[in-house]
């Protein structure tokens, strides 16, 4: 018997960003091409540059602090356009330090 | 309250069965079709959820699980929703998105209301054996006239056990065409409960189970009463499968108990009624006929004479229409085929749109041509499935209009439409809107290719976007692909 299960869409995708003295990102790059275990800024200067995005305008900021009664929520977004135009939407996961990319609505 | 009897299938069903099979023969039918098409006594017959049980039906492997249809109009809405899923709290009317986040293994079907339409009609042409006189009502729901019929049955119990039987043929003929595989179970269960007049199955035997237990008339309700409302009421207070039969002594008594919410009311003058304190309607009928008419207008007179028992509205029968004939002289006698075959459409379309047509479908037609040496030819093809779509007629008109053996080139060229079967006011209507019918011709096109990709591939590997929570803050929990199956 088949089973219909439902598959999200629009799933979070680990990335590596490099950040300013804000804490705001400079860059992007894709968590598959950073070597494992070194800091981001050296990750991101060891990739090739075409697996970088840089950061045109940050479009807006926010904050998710959600489900404190089960897993605790809490992300910080930010709402960006990549060199090249791209619209996406990064948000780094507060508790574990983590950033995260998806495609805005 | 004085309860109507409570009937379940006797054994003298099926004396009567056979009775009504040696005589074949109705009251109405002696008269030569002149009896006037009316009845006060009324049998109503209640499928709820009909659309989703067919539609169960035909794909039986999925009756365990949590199923919805939904909306012809809205297909973001839910239209009827399964048991099992409304235990899990779906409910019709709902958003996909609120259903899917209540009960994640929710099946979704988009409808396919001509076939619907299509097997209620199979079903008003069925209990056409058992009376003239058949009024239907939505889908799912119809009426059945019987003054006269006790001459024929014998008693409301004789003539409800006749109907119960009637509607297991339907109920028969709906399985093996549906699935034929599928139908073999799904007749053993059934002979087994006609055999034992309680459904008894055999513990282990799963498949026969799993048949019986998506067979439509499980689910049907039958009220027996004089006028077509006391009829429903009896209807809806009928258990799955069995009858309430109200006797003219206790019309009165019965409807007073009733709740209000059984009359044809607009939610807005329910919440009015319910707020003055009228909760059932011997409440509403001890109010003074005037009053309630100040109050709500013509429709509160219909609600308070049908409260009050005051008023019997009769069953309505239809007289079939009389044969429908469209033909074509060709200025030059044709003797290509493929021009014949485009001429039999037109006609086919000209014939549908004939006014007498309409409300009822197509169950026999013929095509009829005179050659050019005077001779003619002639030949019927009855449906399977009662149509008013041109392409379901055309095809086997038209395959004999291929194998006919012209010697001359054809003059005239004739359609004619002989028999009719009754269908939907509703989901005629539902047919005719270009909308549905397009959703329901795409539907069908679909599953053929889905079911091409599996039988390739095992799976179809196709997905339908639905919203799950589509304001959520966290993106990711907005949409998601859910198997397309349809």
């Amino acid at each position: 018997m088949i089973h219909n299960q439902l598959h999200p869409l629009n799933l979070p995708r680990r990335v590596q960003v490099q950040l300013n003295n804000e804490g705001l990102p400079l860059a992007v790059a894709s968590d598959s091409v950073l070597l494992p275990g070194s800091t981001v800024e050296k990750q991101l200067s060891d990739v090739p540059k075409d697996d970088v995005k840089s950061v045109a305008a940050i479009l807006e900021i926010w904050r998710v602090e959600d489900e404190w009664w089960r897993q605790p929520i809490s992300r910080r977004y930010v709402e960006v356009v990549l060199q090249g135009g791209r619209h996406v939407v990064l948000y780094e996961d507060l508790a574990t330090g983590d950033w995260f990319i998806q495609r805005c609505d | 309250m004085k309860r109507a009897a409570r009937l379940s299938r006797g054994k003298t069903v099926r004396n009567r069965v056979a009775s009504h099979r040696r005589t074949n023969l109705s009251p109405y039918r002696s008269a030569g079709g002149s009896t006037n098409l009316q009845s006060e006594l009324a049998v109503c017959i209640w499928l709820p959820l009909f659309a989703l049980r067919c539609e169960q039906q035909r794909r039986s492997e999925f009756t365990n699980d949590p199923t919805a249809l939904l909306a012809v109009e809205d297909v973001r809405r839910l239209w009827q929703v399964s048991p099992t899923a409304r235990r899990a709290g779906v409910k019709a009317g709902m958003t996909v998105s609120q259903a899917v986040g209540l009960c994640p293994a929710l099946l979704l079907w988009e409808p396919d209301p001509v076939y619907y339409d299509v097997q209620f009609s199979n079903l008003l042409l069925e209990l056409g054996n058992v009376s003239p006189v058949i009024e239907p009502g939505e889908l799912g729901q119809l009426y059945v006239g019987v003054d006269g019929l006790q001459r024929l049955y014998g008693s409301p119990e004789d003539q409800i056990g006749m109907i119960q039987h009637t509607v297991t043929v339907w109920q028969r003929k709906l399985v093996a065409g549906s699935r034929e595989s599928r139908a073999n179970i799904a007749r053993d269960g059934w002979k087994t409960r006609n055999r034992k007049w309680e459904l008894r199955l055999s513990k282990g035997d799963k498949e026969t189970e799993q048949a019986a237990r998506f067979c439509v008339c499980t689910f049907a309700r039958f009220g027996w009463g004089r006028g077509k409302f006391t009829a429903w009421v009896a209807a809806t207070r009928a258990n799955p499968g069995e009858a309430v039969i109200v006797s003219e002594k206790e019309r009165v008594g019965f409807l007073a108990s009733q709740p209000i919410a059984v009359l044809p009311l607009e939610s807005d003058t329910h919440r009015r009624l319910w707020r003055l304190g009228i909760k059932t309607l011997s409440d509403l009928a001890q109010l003074p006929e005037a009053a309630v008419v100040s109050q709500f207008g013509r429709v509160g007179r219909r609600l308070w004479s049908l409260a009050a028992g005051a008023v019997v509205d009769p069953v309505v029968g239809r007289k079939t229409p009389e044969p429908i004939i469209a033909k074509v002289d060709f200025s030059h006698p044709v003797a290509d085929r493929t021009m014949l075959s485009h001429s039999l459409d037109r006609l086919i379309e000209q014939a549908l749109r004939h006014p007498q047509r309409a409300g009822w479908r197509i169950l026999k037609a013929q095509v009829c041509a005179r050659q050019e040496n005077g001779t003619s030819w002639v030949s019927s093809a009855t449906l399977n499935d009662p149509s008013a779509d041109r392409r379901h007629i055309a095809a086997p008109l038209k395959i004999r209009l291929e194998h006919a053996q012209f010697v001359k080139a054809v003059e005239t060229l004739a359609v004619e439409f002989t028999m009719f079967a009754r269908g939907t006011d509703e989901l005629q209507l539902f047919a005719r809107d270009a909308n549905s019918s397009a959703r329901a011709g795409r539907q069908r096109a679909l599953r053929t290719a889905v079911r091409e990709i599996k039988a390739r591939y095992r799976r179809s590997g196709l997905y339908q976007i639905v919203e799950v929570q589509p304001h959520s803050r966290l993106l990711e929990r907005r949409y998601a692909l859910i198997d397309y199956d349809p």
